[in-house]
């Protein structure tokens, strides 16, 4: 089991966070490595149980599905249903929290999975930094933020 | 049920803030409200139902009793038993979370307690300032920022 934890601090009010990241099919609007999304079964992105399918740039398929969505927490999880990519067991976690002293956002992200022997290494960086750091980045471009020094 | 909530962002890693604040009698070294704190019974001050019994700079006396402490969440909950404001079932949590991208620390107090309605809000401001802000602060400057 692999674990990954990845957390940012952004300069926004959690609420303006929360309303980019509640959008279950938002992705493609801002994360880089999504070509397109859509909610199967055209139900709503904020109906816990709704999948969405989307693609990446390289053409590759996934499926993911909505498992808990809070507005009050700020939260939201999600599981893999299928992927070309050997992640198995995938669960992932997001929270916003209000950094009260500053009107800032704290927002981590997290998951555990499963991987082949020999690959964790691999499919952590993919996880972590291709998918969650690249997001924290993609986020802070699509509000109109500053970009932190190590992104820029 | 009243509940306090007041978050920060302190310059420093995890480990080393909580390093600085794990210590359960140890307000007094970084907390500028405080004056003086003892453990009770002679206990350790990470034995779970230890009671602190510290006072304030103006005098005011508080008893606490240590609930829950994790090395590994670094979080530390705890209750008052005695104090001298007007409020029953206090219990309040303060924990660290690393941010990953930065060797910053995310910390978070709250506490949730029973009162009457209408020194709630007198109540709540002021633990949140006094107490639980003015604990960030002194981080914030023992930490330094950039």
């Amino acid at each position: 089991m692999v674990k990954i934890v990845k957390s940012t601090v952004l300069e926004a009010p959690v609420e303006a966070v929360w309303e980019v990241l509640r959008d279950f099919n938002g992705h493609d609007r801002w994360h880089p490595a999504v070509a397109d999304s859509q909610i199967e079964r055209g139900q709503p992105f904020d109906r816990v149980g709704c999948v969405r399918r989307f693609h990446l740039a390289d053409g590759s398929e996934l499926r993911e599905q909505l498992l808990t969505l809070s507005d009050m927490d700020m939260a939201f999880s999600y599981c893999l249903l299928d992927t070309p990519v050997p992640l198995l067991n995938y669960v992932a976690h997001v929270r916003l929290t209000p950094v009260t002293d500053g009107d800032l956002t704290f927002w981590e992200w997290q998951s555990r999975f499963d991987t082949p022997a020999g690959e964790e290494a691999a499919l952590a960086a993919m996880v972590g930094e291709g998918i969650y750091e690249t997001g924290f980045a993609a986020v802070r471009r699509h509000m109109g933020l500053a970009a932190r020094a190590a992104d820029a | 049920m009243a509940r306090v909530f007041v978050s920060s962002v302190i310059d420093a890693p995890a480990a080393k803030v909580w390093e600085r604040v794990r210590d359960f009698n140890g307000l007094p070294r970084w907390h500028p409200r405080i004056r003086d704190s003892r453990i009770e019974n002679g206990e350790p001050s990470d034995r779970i139902g230890c009671v602190r019994d510290f006072h304030l700079q103006n005098g005011d006396r508080i008893r606490e009793k240590l609930l829950g402490l994790s090395d590994y969440d670094m979080f530390c909950t705890y209750a008052i038993l005695e104090s001298p404001m007007p409020l029953t079932n206090y219990v309040a949590n303060l924990r660290l979370t690393p941010v990953t991208d930065g060797e910053r620390t995310f910390a978070e107090w709250t506490a949730e307690f029973d009162c009457e309605p209408e020194v709630a809000e007198d109540l709540v401001n002021g633990i949140g300032t006094n107490v639980f802000q003015g604990g960030f602060d002194a981080l914030k400057r023992h930490f330094g920022s950039r």
